[in-house]
């Protein structure tokens, strides 16, 4: 085989190929893997650092409560509401003389399960439908789409009330259905959106050309390039639930009463506001500084996976 | 070729001019999308023998329909009309499973080494992916078999569990050859492979697709708009215009004799590498840009732009004609450019092309003359 030069005179000339030579292996550049640069990116974001630390922190007291809690939540009678704070009591009683700080703790075990399940059950739906919808256009497309237009039309609320009117029951699992009905088409908007794009890729093409299947295309091909967008969505679904689930109990449909959710603590601590403010800021705020922690993750992760987006 | 069907055989005898036996047979391939209310007709009435064994160079200008061309061929589109004769059956007619087991005889490479690589798989796994889809090997022999065909592909075995952004273009396309290669093909398209890399890079790739042929005993559809690299590599080359094919020769005849003046003109357009013959040489330029596929000239192709166009070329659509030796010219006045309009220049700086191009043999070809059309 005779060896190629170029007509310029580009140096000695090129091996043929096979030969140890033909390819200088040292060009490959360093090996940083795209998670380990967005973790980089990731760590540079203060306030999204102080999210990762303030969630930590509800989510270790969530596990905590699972064994240990104060006092137990049936004990009434502990303290009178107008008590001040003390040692005993550092977040008070309620009107029932209950330990806030002990109502707290669950409430924060009560916010992470539905939350992260939520999160989880709508990101599944979510993603599904948006692949099947964007991979295979046609008539899934319509089917998905036009559920995600009426979807839209429709109040989350009234959704809600809905589902919970035909199961019956309040309970937990129930409220996490709710949400995931309601919200799970704002990821199968977007995932759907990634799939149209990323299904006329090279690399989607050569896969087909390679025989295969469209369930391994959509797994092994689209779904992994599409997983930033969709990691920052589902972050920002956790908050979204809590909210909600948050202002179902305070409207009185969601959990059922001896659970303890934030929501619901606020709204029986508005209706003791005569009595005590602290019924209803503790858990307020409670409420407040989760939602804060998640969403700075939420933002940080979308600076982090998705660079062109920064501002 | 055992399986050669009854329809791929009886036309092609005019085609293949008796040499060898076609391996894939395109007759009157049709592929039109549609653009709002109008149709781009990418391309429009195919008629091509590849011969087992063979490359056939495939050259034309950017949009004249060639990579189309070369998308109908593996199916990743369907055709609009006409049938694709591959092994006896007509690609054109297979669908699902039947459609997918083809694949593992007839492979592609790819334009783009950049974007024809999954940046989230391994290139360990992006090679091995055809075997997985097929269930040819598992576990450590399918890890074996990468790893030999990385060698063969002149990559290091040891970089299987490497990202493909690790890897310099000239690597990756390595990366993209040795994909289409792991199922041991029959026939590859390769659609413009080296036209994203620097010049050094494709002499070393044009290499190893050619000892490729030889060790794998492939055939080549070779898909470029640059003549000279396909001159090095081809053993005929098929000239293409707006959709339809307008010349097909021998490489060495048609780079000798062009026959249609679409070609005398992408022949003229490289430049040659001597100062002395450049600046004397008056090249036949063409007017005007290349015109629509949506509504196209009528009858020839090119007669809006022929420097020798006739009142009959748009009047009556040349047909592909045999004008001895298998080379193949759709033209009405075939062969003529060079002995009247293009007589004092064209002839002379033709020559001279040649006389260059001969001289430059061993060093001249591929990519230090980048090109044209």
């Amino acid at each position: 085989m005779t060896t190629i030069t170029t007509g310029l005179n580009m140096g000695p000339p090129i091996a043929p190929p096979g030969s140890p030579e033909a390819t200088d292996y040292s060009i490959a550049p360093e090996q940083v893997s795209l998670w380990q640069d967005a973790w980089r990116r990731f760590r540079r974001n203060k306030l999204s650092m102080l999210g990762i630390f303030v969630f930590a922190v509800v989510l270790i007291t969530a596990l905590v409560s699972i064994f240990w809690t104060p006092y137990s939540l049936y004990q009434q009678g502990l303290a009178d509401i107008t008590d001040p704070l003390s040692r005993s009591h550092p977040f008070g009683v309620d009107s029932s003389g209950r330990d806030v700080l002990s109502y707290i703790m669950k409430g924060a075990l009560v916010a992470i399960e539905v939350g992260v399940l939520s999160a989880v059950i709508t990101s599944l739906v979510g993603i599904s439908a948006g692949l099947l919808a964007g991979y295979f256009r046609g008539w899934v497309d319509s089917l998905v789409s036009g559920i995600t237009y009426i979807g839209y039309g429709i109040p989350n609320l009234l959704i809600a009330f809905l589902i919970l009117f035909i199961f019956q029951r309040q309970s937990l699992l129930n409220v996490i259905i709710a949400l995931s009905v309601t919200s799970w088409m704002d990821m199968a908007r977007l995932v759907r959106g990634q799939t149209l794009a990323l299904r006329e890729r090279e690399y989607v093409e050569a896969a087909r050309a390679t025989g295969t299947k469209d369930f391994a295309i959509m797994v092994r091909h689209v779904l992994p390039n599409a997983l930033g967008p969709i990691i920052v969505q589902a972050t920002f679904l956790i908050p979204q639930a809590i909210l909600f689930e948050a202002f179902l109990s305070f409207l009185g449909f969601g959990l059922p009463s001896p659970d303890p959710s934030w929501g619901a603590m606020v709204s029986t601590g508005l209706a003791d506001r005569f009595l005590a403010y602290h019924t209803m800021i503790v858990p307020s705020i409670a409420l407040l500084v989760t939602l804060m922690a998640v969403n700075f993750i939420g933002d940080g992760l979308r600076d982090a996976l998705d660079p062109r987006l920064k501002r | 070729m055992q399986q050669q069907s009854e329809a791929a055989a009886a036309p092609s005898s005019a085609w293949a001019a008796g040499k060898g036996s076609a391996l894939m047979s395109l007759r009157d391939v049709y592929k039109q999308f549609p653009s709002g209310r109008q149709t781009v007709r990418a391309v429009d009435g195919v008629s091509l023998d590849v011969l087992q064994g063979e490359t056939l160079g495939l050259v034309g200008e950017s949009g004249c329909g060639k990579s189309t061309l070369g998308r109908v061929v593996t199916q990743l589109q369907p055709a609009t009309a006409g049938s694709i004769f591959f092994e006896g059956k007509d690609l054109a007619a297979l669908h699902g499973e039947d459609l997918r087991q083809m694949r593992r005889r007839v492979q592609m490479i790819f334009q783009d080494p950049y974007g024809s690589l999954n940046p989230r798989m391994t290139v360990g796994n992006i090679i091995g992916e055809p075997l997985r889809n097929f269930g040819l090997a598992h576990g450590k022999e399918r890890d074996r078999q990468v790893q030999e065909i990385m060698r063969v592909c002149g990559l290091n075995p040891n970089f299987n569990n490497r990202y493909p952004h690790e890897f310099s273009g000239g690597q990756r396309q390595r990366i993209g050859i040795a994909r289409s290669l792991i199922l041991r093909p029959n026939f590859i398209v390769a659609d413009e492979p080296i036209s994203a890399l620097d010049v050094s890079i494709q002499a070393q790739i044009i290499n190893l697709l050619e000892q490729l042929q030889d060790d794998f005993n492939l055939t080549y559809l070779f898909i470029a708009h640059d003549l000279s690299v396909v001159r090095h590599l081809s053993d005929r080359v098929a000239v293409m215009y707006l959709g339809v094919i307008v010349e097909v020769a021998n490489s060495l005849e048609l780079y000798d004799n062009p026959l249609h003046p679409y070609t005398t003109a992408l022949l003229q357009s490289i430049p040659v590498p001597d100062p002395v013959i450049e600046k004397d040489r008056t090249p036949i330029i063409l007017s005007g840009e290349i015109p629509s596929p949506i509504n196209p000239p009528s009858a020839c192709r090119f007669h809006t732009r022929c420097p020798i166009a006739q009142p009959i070329c748009s009047e009556v659509r040349p047909e592909l004609l045999d004008y001895g030796n298998g080379h193949l010219a759709a033209c009405h006045f075939a062969g003529k450019l060079q002995g009247s309009l293009a007589e004092k220049v064209a002839e002379e700086s033709v020559a001279e092309i040649r006389a260059a191009i001969v001289a430059d043999e061993p060093g001249g070809v591929d990519g230090a003359t980048p090109v044209t059309a």
